[in-house]
């Protein structure tokens, strides 16, 4: 059979990182894959350049939709690297649950999608609506459901009124017996394990070699989590738990997702009843000239800010580095040798930006057959329900 | 593979009682939650219109006219709702109290012409007598006035707007020529030209 070309990409513009994946395939297996990134430049580092060191953290805020407050931490965690101080324990501790609900509705959001990519819609549905109370929880401690705008260098924006703590720990719990009830669904089911185990596995050493990070490296063994590692906002003063798995196929990586999910809202309720007095902010006025890192953990991975200041009060130089950019190249690695149906949920598997592989086309190499994204979730979907009638389901 | 089904079927009569789990939105208005970062607001009586808010705006969303009509000078602070990413950065910022412009509850923004996506509010604008270039609104020299005590008397253009505001001062004072000398020092003046009538050796 001849080999075909199946591009999938290039971008959707409302992503962080658009992706092109050209998939080379014989018959139905993928034999390479090559990976193109770098559409949809937005110019971001340039524009932060622009503005003053507080008016960055906004445009930083919206490099991603999801990861809303991962890309403000690492970037005030730069910048007071370059000054040398320590936030205020409350704005620790206020930072920390807001990156830790961050981590709970991105993690709900992965999960909701992949039930929709492996044709599992009544998930998708679910999980969507627990994401919901996590987003009305946002919106009680900051102010809005995505983009949390609660950071600046020195501390937070905004305070967590004492009175809010009772009703939002109310809100967290509610949603863990229905979260409970899902991870049972979705951790027995037979059908999952049929469809997830043993595919696109992303081997420990492939893990360290190709720089993995976030919960695509835990599920492959690799203990590997900013938060351990390099303790920030409040994180050494909770008792939480790192997830690390030792296959690193798909299934491994839900799990990772799943169990993490209860982690953050244990972290996060810890932080809620025990939320130091004291002030919020450190009210910086000048940034010396000088170089700052930030990391912080993103739900993706670690995500890395490089700020140089000049001693103006505009960085002279901001780099960023997000997670996917280390994750996407693993790809080459998992989806080498599996098959076409299977290759949807191993690229989305990374949880690398969602809609890039909802703008998909499959083309033979004489360019004849043109599939779009829907085609590809439909073959995914497919192979489901073939796996329930082999298995005598339905 | 019984179990699985009790369990659908239950969270489909629980749904039916209960009805779905999603609002009946345009018939039922949505009420924000009193946390909710919306729209920010002037308030024309608080407002002193310093432009603080529009410096410190990240999306630079806040900008102003100043409309130098001899007869009725005056600023026009604009919000542009459009860009406006509700971070509240101009609330933070505001020298009156934090209460000239605040963020509200408004979430439903929608529009269908977007010259319409702005809010306006007009300030009295203060004229250099000079070149009348302006100055500073009347309320942000007060508010300057009232926070100096008696060092405002260490600047005419405050003193002197305040006295006019209190009709203290007779109106028909003379006002700075054009071909201005050092005499002329005593007058509401912008910082160029206070400067320069002091520089002066006429």
């Amino acid at each position: 059979m001849a080999k075909s070309v199946v591009p999938i990409g290039p971008f959707h513009p409302l992503q962080e990182e658009p992706e092109f994946f050209t998939l080379t395939v014989d018959g139905e297996t993928v034999v390479d894959i090559d990976v193109n990134i770098g559409y949809n430049h937005r110019g971001i580092e340039k524009l932060s350049e622009r503005k003053s060191f507080d008016q960055s953290t906004f445009v930083i805020e919206r490099i991603c939709g999801i990861c809303s407050t991962s890309h403000p931490f690492a970037y005030t965690r730069a910048v007071e690297d370059i000054i040398q101080v320590k936030p205020p324990e409350r704005a620790e501790y206020i930072r920390t649950i807001i990156a830790e609900g961050e981590r709970i509705h991105s993690h709900l959001l992965w999960l909701g999608l992949a039930g929709h990519f492996l044709g599992y819609n009544t998930v998708y549905m679910w999980v969507w609506k627990l994401r919901e109370e996590i987003l009305d929880v946002m919106e009680i401690l900051s102010g809005n459901r995505n983009s949390y705008a609660m950071f600046k260098p020195g501390g937070v924006r905004r305070d967590i009124k004492s009175e809010d703590i009772p009703g939002v720990i109310k809100k967290i719990d509610s949603i863990v017996p229905t979260l409970n009830r899902l991870k049972k669904a979705v951790l027995d089911d037979p059908v999952l394990h049929a469809r997830l185990k043993g595919i696109g596995i992303l081997t420990y050493e492939d893990a360290i070699d190709y720089s993995a990070l976030g919960p695509t490296a835990r599920a492959s063994g690799v203990a590997k989590d900013v938060r351990k590692d390099d303790p920030y906002g409040a994180y050494d003063k909770v008792d939480w738990d790192m997830i690390v798995t030792k296959t690193g196929d798909v299934f491994e990586k839900v799990v990772v997702r799943v169990l993490e999910t209860y982690e953050s809202i244990k972290i996060m309720k810890h932080c809620l009843l025990n939320l130091p007095e004291g002030d919020i902010d450190l009210n910086i006025k000048d940034i010396p000239p000088g170089e700052g890192i930030g990391t912080a953990e993103a739900p993706r991975g670690e995500t890395f800010h490089y700020v140089r200041s000049d001693g103006t009060n505009r960085p002279a130089r901001h780099k960023v580095r997000a997670p996917t950019f280390m994750n996407l190249p693993t790809c080459k690695a998992t989806v080498v040798g599996e098959t076409v149906s299977d290759a949807t949920i191993i690229l989305a598997s990374i949880d690398p930006c969602y809609c890039c592989t909802e703008r998909t086309a499959v083309r033979d190499t004489r360019g004849k057959r043109l599939y779009a994204a829907k085609e590809l979730i439909r073959l995914s979907q497919q192979k489901t329900a073939q796996i329930k009638r082999k298995m005598g389901l339905k | 593979m019984k179990l699985p089904k009790v369990r659908e079927l239950t969270e489909a009569l629980k749904a039916l009682i209960t009805g779905p789990y999603t609002s009946k939105f345009p018939k039922k208005p949505h009420i924000a939650h009193p946390n909710f970062r919306g729209q920010p607001v002037f308030n024309p009586d608080k407002c002193v219109g310093c432009l603080a808010c529009e410096y410190v705006c990240p999306a630079e969303a806040i900008g102003h006219e100043d409309i130098k009509d001899p007869k009725n000078p005056r600023r026009v602070m604009i919000h542009y709702t459009d860009t406006c990413i509700f971070c509240g950065c101009c609330e933070a910022a505001c020298i009156a109290d934090n209460e000239g412009i605040k963020l509200s509850n408004e979430w439903d923004l929608a529009f269908f012409d977007r010259s319409q996506a702005q809010e306006t509010i007009e300030k009295e604008l203060l004229l250099c007598e000079i070149c009348g270039e302006p100055v500073a609104c009347k309320d942000h020299l007060k508010w300057i006035a009232e926070r100096l005590g008696e060092l405002s008397y260490s600047s005419p253009t405050l003193y002197l707007s305040r006295l006019k505001e209190l009709g203290i001062i007779d109106d028909n004072i003379i006002a700075a020529s054009r071909d201005y000398s050092r005499s002329d020092r005593v007058k509401i003046l912008c910082a160029r030209h206070r400067r320069e009538t002091t520089l002066s050796t006429k």
